[in-house]
Parts: C-alpha cells; sequence; structure tokens
C-alpha cells in the first residue's frame, strides 16, 4: 500500500507551530481556570451508548460515532463533555460538597456533513459550574468564559445572550394560524415575512433580537429578559473589550413550554441563560454555554448547572487571521482573505 | 463595509434590479464589469462575483456577509445560513419534466437532476421509486435521450421543454432568489443590513 499523508474528513494534524501554538493558548486558559478556582476532570473518549440515549436530542444522536466491541457492548466516541460528566456525577452528588467548579480538555468527535470550516474532530476546552444558588451559576459560568476568550484583548469577539423558552409565548400565541415548527425555523432563519404575519412583536426580535415591548413576552419572559439586561450591563463592565448583545432570535428553536415542545418534538437543552460567541466573520462560534439545570434532573439529580465549552482550533484560525490583517498583508476586515489573496 | 457575493447565473439580474430600485446601483455590474471581486462605491458594498453554487459556502465561511442565492441551490448544498428577504424578481419552479407522463406507483425509473439531494427527497414521498443521477448541466438531455424517464430542473418559461418536446410533468418547489447572512455578520452588521432589507421592502424588490 502507498503511503500518502492524507488524514480522513474532517480531522486535522497539527505539526509544529499550530502545535506549539494550540498548548499555549491551552495552557493559558488552563492556568486562568486553575486561577478561578475550577478543579480539572479528565474523562474516557470511549463510553457505553446507552446511558447517552435518552438524554440526547435526535439530532445529536445522529452525530455520534457508535460501534459494537469485541465483548458485544455498543459503545460511542465522545461527543461532548457535559452529559459524561453529568451522568458520572449525578449518583455520587450526595457525597460531593458543593458547588463545583470543574473544567475539561480533550478530543469530541462528531459526524458532520463535509462543509468548509466545520470539522469532525474538535478539541474543546470548557467547563462547569454546579450547585451555585438560582442565577448565579449562569453568571460565573459566563464571565469565565468571556475572561477565556477575551483575554490579551486583541480578539474582536461579539457575544449574543438569550435564554431558553423566550420566545415560548409568542409562537404560542400564533400556533392556530401557523405551523408552529415552521415559524421557530423561520425566526432562527430571520425571515421577515413570515415574523411579519405572525405579529409586530415577532418581526421586531427577528430585526432587532428582542420586542420593543416586552410584555409581549409574557410576565415571566419580560421579567427574565430585564434580569438579563442587567447581566449584560455587568458584563460589559467587566468585559469592556466584548460586544454583547441580547438577540433572542438566535435561540428561537430553544423552546421549553412541555406544549409547545411536544408539537415540535423536541425541547430545548438549555434551561435558562444561552450564549453564543463570534470572533470574526465566520459563522461557526467559537465558545458557547448555558444553563442546563434539567439534564442533571433526567438523571434523578436536582442542582443547577451552567456550563461552556469554546473551541481551541477555531479561536486560533481567528486568531491566525487577525493577526495577518494587523500585518497589513489581509485586506483589513474580520474575516478570511478574499480569494483573489488566497490565490 | 458589507462585503457581497453576487451569483454570475439567473439571480444575478434580479439582484442587480433591487440595487437598482433600492437608488443603490451596482453601476459597475450593470456596465458589464465583470472583475470577481472590486468595491462599488454607489452602493457602499464590496462585491464578489461567484459561481452560484459557491455563494453560501462563502457566506458561512465568512468571507462574504451577504450573498445572494437560489432557494433551489440553498435547499441543495444546506448551511446554517439566515435568510432575512426573498426577491420579488427572478422566481421559477423546480418541477419533473418529461415525455411520458409521471412514473406509476410502484414503477422504478432513473431520475436525473443537478440537485441530487432535492431530487431524493421529493421521490421519498412518491408512490414511485427512482435511482437518483447527478448531472452538472442540460439535465433536459436525460429524458430526451433515454438516460433517465424523468428530470428534476429548474423551469422558468417552458420555450426550452417545449422545443424539446418534454412536459413539466409537476412542479415540486417554487423557487426564489435569496438574501442570505452568516450569523456572524448579521451581528457585526445588523443595522446596516436592517437598513438595505428595508429599502429593498419599500421598493418591492423583496417580500
Amino acid at each position: 500500500m502507498k503511503v500518502t499523508a492524507s488524514l480522513p474528513t474532517g480531522v486535522a494534524a497539527l505539526l509544529f507551530d499550530g502545535a506549539r501554538r494550540r498548548r499555549r493558548l491551552e495552557e493559558e486558559m488552563v492556568a486562568r481556570l486553575e486561577s478561578n478556582g475550577f478543579a480539572e476532570v479528565i474523562l474516557p473518549v470511549v463510553d457505553y451508548l446507552d446511558p447517552y440515549v435518552a438524554m440526547l436530542s435526535a439530532h445529536s444522536r445522529s452525530e455520534l460515532y457508535r460501534f459494537v466491541d469485541r465483548s458485544g457492548e455498543v459503545l460511542a466516541l465522545r461527543a461532548d463533555f457535559t452529559p459524561m460528566l453529568a451522568r458520572l456525577l449525578a449518583p455520587r452528588l450526595a457525597s460531593l460538597e458543593l458547588p463545583l467548579r470543574l473544567f475539561y480538555r480533550g478530543d469530541v468527535l462528531r459526524y458532520q456533513e463535509e462543509r468548509a470550516g466545520r470539522q469532525r474532530e474538535l478539541y474543546q476546552l470548557g467547563a462547569e459550574v454546579l450547585g451555585l444558588p438560582g442565577e448565579e451559576a449562569e453568571e460565573v459560568a459566563i464571565d469565565t468564559c468571556l475572561g477565556l476568550l477575551a483575554a490579551g484583548e486583541r480578539r474582536r469577539l461579539v457575544v449574543v445572550l438569550g435564554f431558553a423558552g423566550a420566545l415560548d409565548r409568542l409562537i404560542l400565541d400564533c400556533s392556530d394560524d401557523f405551523d408552529p415548527h415552521e415559524l421557530v425555523d423561520a425566526v432562527g432563519r430571520r425571515e421577515r415575512r413570515h415574523a411579519r404575519r405572525a405579529g409586530a412583536a415577532l418581526l421586531d426580535v427577528v430585526e432587532r433580537g428582542v420586542p420593543d415591548d416586552p410584555s409581549a413576552l409574557g410576565a415571566a419572559a419580560a421579567a427574565r429578559l430585564e434580569r438579563l439586561e442587567a447581566l449584560r450591563g455587568r458584563l460589559a463592565s467587566r468585559h469592556p473589550s466584548v460586544d454583547l448583545r441580547i438577540d433572542l432570535a438566535e435561540f428561537a428553536d430553544q423552546v421549553t413550554d412541555p406544549a409547545l415542545a411536544e408539537r415540535l418534538g423536541a425541547r430545548a437543552y438549555y434551561d435558562g441563560l444561552v450564549f453564543r460567541a463570534f470572533a470574526g466573520a465566520a459563522a461557526e462560534p467559537v465558545g458557547n454555554g448555558g444553563r442546563y439545570d434539567r439534564l442533571f434532573h433526567s438523571l434523578g439529580a436536582e442542582l443547577t448547572a451552567a456550563g461552556f465549552s469554546v473551541s481551541l482550533d477555531r479561536l486560533i484560525a481567528r486568531d491566525e487571521l487577525e493577526s495577518v490583517d494587523e500585518g497589513g498583508v489581509g485586506d483589513g476586515r474580520d474575516g478570511p482573505a478574499a480569494p483573489e489573496d488566497a490565490r | 463595509m458589507i462585503r457581497l457575493a453576487l451569483p454570475k447565473g439567473r439571480n444575478l439580474e434580479p439582484a442587480l434590479e433591487a440595487f437598482r430600485a433600492a437608488d443603490r446601483p451596482l453601476t459597475e455590474l450593470e456596465q458589464g464589469d465583470r472583475r470577481l471581486r472590486f468595491v462599488s462605491p454607489e452602493a457602499g458594498v464590496e462585491i464578489l462575483l461567484l459561481k452560484d453554487w459557491d455563494v453560501p459556502l462563502y457566506v458561512e465561511y465568512g468571507v462574504a456577509d451577504v450573498g445572494v442565492v437560489g432557494s433551489d441551490v440553498l435547499e441543495e448544498v444546506g448551511g446554517d445560513l439566515l435568510v432575512p428577504a426573498r426577491f420579488t424578481a427572478g422566481r421559477s419552479r423546480l418541477s419533473l419534466i418529461g415525455r411520458g407522463g409521471l412514473p406509476r406507483a410502484g414503477q422504478q425509473v432513473r431520475l436525473a437532476s443537478k440537485f441530487p439531494n432535492i431530487a431524493r427527497a421529493v421521490v421519498a414521498e412518491k408512490p414511485w421509486g427512482a435511482e437518483v443521477l447527478k448531472l452538472w448541466g442540460s439535465v433536459e438531455l436525460g429524458p430526451l435521450l433515454d438516460l433517465a424517464e424523468v428530470a428534476l430542473d429548474i423551469v422558468q418559461t417552458g420555450r426550452t421543454l417545449r422545443e424539446n418536446h418534454l412536459e413539466e410533468l409537476e412542479t415540486v418547489r417554487e423557487v426564489a432568489p435569496l438574501l442570505i447572512v452568516n450569523r456572524a455578520a448579521y451581528q457585526t452588521h445588523r443595522d446596516e443590513l436592517n437598513r438595505l432589507v428595508d429599502r429593498f421592502e419599500q421598493v418591492g424588490a423583496v417580500e
């Protein structure tokens, strides 16, 4: 067999400078996490499939790499750290001292359609805050995430904030006239023509991220939005280089209302705060996270849980492009070089 | 400044028409300029001129902030993209075409198309089955030369079909040029993009 250097689709080897850059970034982030009181956990790359079947959405299940080992056990490669950590901690919570601040790092493997920027092997670093009261866990999680991403202050970051279930009331109010599945999809894709037919508040959300009149969201969601505004203000003062925005349309599919979730065939993974961090122009976020109490609830444990993960490979790719721009080699925008430059 | 990816194919004219109507004419393209990349000062955008099939990729990857692409192409290639507007001009339809009517229930046929993913989705809901043959062009020749019993292709006026003695058997999708935006670019340029779409709406160029 002829030996070549080709690798399977969606995976990459980091050689020399690439490896050094990733390790340097990783060590900086780990040092920051440890100084903030986070302890490392090391999790296996292979686990039984069975415990995850009920926890994962149909989409997440479709991304799993699974196989039968020689003893007949159905196993899956690690596609996410959080469910694995949750299933290992949930039975032990009674013996653990809360709150817990944990972090992890390593590869996750997910089947992705072959597309530019979509890797099947991703190197993630993430952290979880477990057992802090109320929305404090959310604030610690996002604050820690922004601290990692904004370190160095050279990276141009846009962080979009929302919360699960924010648009449930608006969607439900229209569900007699519109297929909720189509409406959620249309709001998520910013399709104005659908939103306009569904009403002024939903059109506001599609165009500007929040309704002019927050009471249209319902009393509970309006109050939650007010608290999110306050959180945004606190984060902005602590991370002045980060562009923080509230945009409920970005998380339109994070539905929590049981009746609506049943009609859509999927309930949100998140329960409270949800956020995505973008660096530069690429559509794939470099970090994301939120609150996910329900995952523990599904495992028979009751506690608040919030966390995040960052993709080191995407961050390094964005940093390289920005450094090229600053050196005057690129075209001065916050994205990859234009095709002519690439040639 | 927004970077706009425009398709060289049939959806270029509807995009030019919309910018013209919105008083932001892409003068260079109107005058036949076919450079692949340039700044249009009058429209206040930077233009990338691309193959239709490449537009979603450029936008999703962030090389372009915004693009114009047919709904047929976007459905075929997929992508996590925002679609704030559909252009009113340049509408067409994606139809099954052939010579002897639609296949009978239970029949297994060959279906030629430039859109194999859409074709498989269409066939999945039919009482007949099909082996989908991916072609890169002149799809009408498939049923004409018995490469395939049916084809799935774009129909605009139907003139090509009539001249080749083919029938439009069934419309499976209405097709429109779309304005697409990448998620990060939407957040970065939200006000500017909203103003552009507002203007397109005011002049009836999009819905």
